[in-house]
Parts: C-alpha cells; structure tokens; sequence
C-alpha cells in the first residue's frame, strides 16, 4: 500500500473537474474534482444515498442504458474528455471494464461467459479463444476450480465464484480501468476476502476504482480513499492518511461511526 | 378437538419497565379481539371442498371429452353395438392421401399435412414477428407507446376468429388473388397461414414483452458494459436468456393455430383432395402451387361435413377420430414443449 513517505510516481489515469450529475431535474452530484492515479486502488466511500455508485457509472457511461441522464463539467481517460471527446460509448466500456453489486452472469456456459467479450469484437478464433479465457480465469483465481467444467452453465456456481467469473469476463477483454460497485457486498466473508486479495494482485496493470460500504475493507485494499457526502466530495486522500489523520471532520465523524 | 391455545395470545408483552407493564396489561381486553367463529370455521371446511370439487369437475370434463371422442372414433375401426357400415383398417385411414368417402376411401393424409402445414407456416411468419414486436414493447419503445402496444395486443388477442375470417374472405383473398395470381383463386396455405398468424400474434407478442420485460436490468447492463451495442446485448443475452419463457409463448400460439378452424374455413378452399391437385397441375413452381392450391385440415373437414354426416357411419364416426386425434396432437406438442423448455432451463 502507498504510504505518506513515498512520492506517488504513477501518472493520473482518469481526472475529473467540476463534475455535476443530474438525473431529471435532480442534482446527484455536485462539483466533483479528483484525479486517479493508474495502477492504484482508489476506494470511494460514504453513506447510502451519498452518489458514489452514480459517480462510477459516469467513467463508463453505464448510466445511459436505463435512463436519461445530464453531465456537465470534464471527465478524462488519459487526457481526452469522455462524454465529449468523442470516444463513443462501445470503445469506452472496452477499455473500462466493470464488476456489479450483484453477480450478473450470464445464462450461459462459464466459458461463453468469459468469451463473450472478445467475440463481441471479432474473436472467433478457436485457439486464441481458449488461451484468453484460460487467462482471464487464472487472473480471477478460478481457473483451478472450472478448468474441467467450463461447459457447465454459470448460474451453478456459488455467489463467490459467479462474481469472480464477472471479474474474469471483465478481464477477458483487456481492460485498462476496472470499476467495482460493491463487488462483494452480496458475499460471504470467505468469498470477500478472496476478492479482496484479487484487487491487490490485479492492481499491477489495472486502474481500480471501487466503491464500497465496508470502510475495513477501503483500509485493506485501497491506496487512495475519498469520502462523499450528499454528491459533494468531502475528502480525498492517501488511505493511510484518511484513516490515521483525516483533515475533514466530517470525515473523522463518519468512520469512527458518529453518522452515517 | 382443543381450542386454540388462548395463553399465547394472553401472554404479557415485554416491557423493561414494571410500572408500564401493568398498564399495557389494564389495557388489553379480556377476551382475544380476533377469534373464528364456530360458522367461520365451518365455511372454511365447506369452501375446501367447493375448491375441490371445482377442480376435480374440469379434471372430469377434460377425461369425458376425450372418452366421448374415444368411444365414436373407435367405431370407425370396430365393430361396436350399432354400427353396422364398413370398418376401416389403420393402414388405410393414416397411410393413404385418398379421400373419396362416397366410394370408400378414408386416407385422411391430407388432412394431417393440411393442419401441419398452414400451422407451420403460421407459425413462421408470427414467433419472429411476435418475439420481435415483444423486444420493441418491452426494450425499445417510449412509455406512451409501450402502454398503447400493450393495450392494442390485449384487445386483438379477443377478437372473435369468425371476424379474421370474414376479413381474410372479403379483403385479403381478393386483393391477393388481383395483385398477383392475375384473378385465379388466392385461397389455399398461404393466405390461410397469414391470417392464422395475424391472430396469434398477439398472444406471442404479449408472453415475449413479459418474458423480456421479467429479465434483470443487471443482464443488459453486464452485456453493455463489456462493449457490446445495444442490439448485441437483445440478440447475445437478452433473447438467450428468455428462451424458455419465449417457447411458452410460442407453443400457446402454437395451441391456438392448430385448433383453430373458423378463420382458417373461410379462406383455405376446402379442397381434401389437395395433395393430389397439387401433384397434377404442372403451370407454376412448385413452392407456389403449395402456397396458392385450395386445401383442407383436420379442424376445417370436421367443421364442414359433422353436420352433414349421419350418425353411425363409418365418415361420421371417422370425424370423430379425426377430433381425437387432433386433440392427442395438441397434447403431445405441449408435453414435448415442456420438456424441452424444462432441458434447456436446467
């Protein structure tokens, strides 16, 4: 984990500058400012309610396919604005990829599950097909415990092991940012902490962003740590700093449990 | 028989302080305000069996129509008390494409191609077009749309069958037969199948919105978020995912088309001799001859001749085992059905 006597030497991967979020006439998110560091593991956290599940869905656009939404402000991968750089939306969700509160898999076997994603832009090889869903459940650790029933349909699997299936679909396609919306809050302990452990090893050529209700769970896996309150963004800082010396108040009244 | 236990619900309830005990306990009435009555409890036996009998009657009806159906089809092929015309062999009956009752041919061949086709075709024309129209109500449409499609399909799903008919006979038969057969007669599998299709579309339409409407937001947004379009997603995921429930829709469908007869009597020509028709006439290819020549099926025959038919005779009680047989048909599609949906779910 980073700490406070390191220099961060990792470039920003997404920044965001005055971001608001409206959905309908209501403002969900106001004035958002902060930058992403590549091949780290920021943690968004704060109470119900407070935008931080909307605030991931805006790096990939995801809010758009249920309903009519308005952003304003800036919002970049790698420098070039997201909802106006023209990148459309198909690209983006390529590059970043996302892991749901709830397992979603789909209806299908494991393996067209994880192969579902390459075909979809182009990859029909038998081979290569094979090699990248081996890989992509390796990276998830899971491959020990599917290898031999890949034909099998995912709905089976237990909740752990369908939400690391998601991981390894999401992986499958090579993303450069990884999104987690509560990935584990669905799970047991034993499941979580093998999530957990996979954040850690995946953050070596991922950007991770996750949100989550479980503030052990920002110290264990996260290097950076920002807290929301209400769709305004109270404190972002080393996760270290945020759970030893927070500068805010609010912040320090939120994770010694005196709201929220 | 014991009552109740009434302490139960005497108990007192818990209160840390004593003092506000003994007044929730003041407080209580005597007796339980809620208690069946000796007369309530009598109805609930006696509504148990109303419930049961109800039920044990559609059983009963469900097994008399078929014995009713048994016992004259069988006479056809038996020498039963009564019945003294000719008796029929099976092979004669479902081998033969020779129907000619007036000199004692029975191949009821025709029939059984007749309803297999024009419900095949129907068939053909309304899933696509119903599962689609389904995937437009439930996935793509605006909410004013989405209200008015659904309230339209809910309204065409009870329109009479003698009404497509008329429509059929009146309009479609005419205007095919002048835009492109230059005036020879339409009436025959094609526009038949049309019609029975336009009338069971509905029903496919109205299961497909539920099934794709009844699938998770949390599918398509899982198929959107790994790059996929829009449409990937419905034809990847969403109608994947649906099938068994898209099936349901098109075996109800599939239930209507096949005994339905009305409609179909109207436009179909009512020809039992098709199969042989179509083999003499040589003026057009062959796809279109078995689209446009008159044709009969099991449901149009039994609709056109029952009444004209004398009871005891070997035509009469043949008809009767043409109904069996139908019904035997439904049932064996919808059990397959079943099956294959219960399969493919697992």
């Amino acid at each position: 984990m980073l700490s406070p006597q390191t220099p961060e030497t990792k470039p920003v991967k997404l920044s965001v500058r005055n971001m608001d979020f409206r959905y309908g006439e209501k403002k969900v998110l106001d004035g958002l400012s902060l930058d992403i560091h590549a091949e780290r593991v920021t943690a968004i956290i704060g109470p119900s309610g407070c935008g931080k599940s909307t605030f991931l869905k805006c790096f990939n656009r995801i809010h758009e396919v249920s309903s009519a939404v308005k952003v304003s402000g800036d919002m970049q991968i790698d420098g070039v604005d997201i909802y106006r750089g023209g990148i459309d939306e198909v690209d983006l969700r390529r590059r970043v990829g996302m892991v749901f509160q709830k397992p979603n898999p789909f209806p299908k076997s494991i393996y067209e599950n994880v192969a579902f994603g390459p075909r979809l832009f182009g990859m029909k090889d038998k081979a290569t097909l094979d090699g990248i869903v081996e890989d992509a459940l390796r990276k998830s650790a899971l491959w020990d415990e599917v290898k031999d029933r890949l034909k099998e349909s995912a709905t089976g699997m237990s909740g752990g092991q369908q939400q690391r299936l998601c991981i390894a679909r999401a992986l499958a396609v090579n993303p450069e940012v990884l999104l987690m919306d509560e990935p584990c809050s669905a799970l047991d302990p034993i499941a979580t902490a093998k999530i957990e452990e996979l954040i850690v090893e995946l953050k070596e050529n991922l950007t991770i962003v996750i949100v989550t209700h479980n503030m052990q769970q920002a110290a264990r896996v996260s290097d950076y740590t920002a807290f929301f309150w209400l769709g305004k963004l109270i404190e972002m800082d080393l996760t270290e700093r945020i759970f030893t010396t927070p500068r805010e108040r609010m912040t320090e009244d939120y994770l010694t449990g005196r709201f929220g | 028989m014991p009552d109740a236990p009434d302490s139960l619900l005497e108990a007192p309830p818990c209160a840390s302080d004593p003092a506000q005990e003994s007044l929730v306990l003041e407080s209580l009435p005597k007796e339980p305000a809620f208690r069946h009555s000796r007369l309530q409890r009598l109805a609930d036996r006696w509504s148990h069996l109303l419930f049961l009998a109800c039920g044990l009657l559609v059983v009963a009806l469900i097994g008399g129509i078929l014995y009713f159906l048994a016992a004259r089809g069988v006479g056809a092929f038996m020498p039963l008390a009564g019945n003294t015309d000719k008796i029929l062999t099976l092979k004669e009956v479902f081998l033969s494409t020779d129907w000619d009752p007036n000199s004692g041919k029975f191949g009821i061949l025709p029939f059984i191609a007749g309803s297999l086709s024009v419900t095949g075709l129907a068939l053909l024309i309304a899933a696509p077009a119903g599962i689609l129209t389904g995937v437009f109500i439930a996935k793509l449409a605006p909410g004013w749309m989405k209200t008015l499609m659904r309230q339209v399909m809910d309204l065409l799903v009870g329109i009479p069958s003698v009404v497509y008919g008329i429509f059929g006979l009146m309009v479609v038969l005419p205007w095919v037969s002048g835009k492109w057969l230059s005036d020879s007669p339409a009436a025959g599998f094609a526009v038949s199948a049309a019609i029975l299709a336009v009338m069971i579309v509905p029903t496919i339409v109205s299961l497909s919105t539920d099934a794709f409407e009844s699938l998770p937001l949390t599918l398509e947004e899982g198929s959107q978020a790994l790059g996929s379009t829009r449409w990937q997603a419905i034809w990847h995921v969403l109608i994947p995912a649906a099938r068994p429930r898209l099936l349901t829709a098109t075996v109800l469908g599939l239930g209507r088309a096949i005994g339905e007869a009305m409609a179909i009597q109207m436009v179909i020509g009512n020809n039992p001799q098709w199969i042989a028709l179509m083999r003499q006439s040589t003026d057009q290819t062959p796809i279109l001859r078995f689209l446009f020549t008159p044709a009969a099926t099991l449901t149009t025959e039994l609709v056109q001749e029952l009444p004209n038919t004398a009871a005891g005779s070997t035509w009469n009680n043949l008809l009767f085992a043409m109904g069996l047989l139908l019904y035997l048909m439904t049932m064996l599609i919808i059990l397959a059905t079943r099956r294959l949906g219960r399969q493919r779910n697992a």
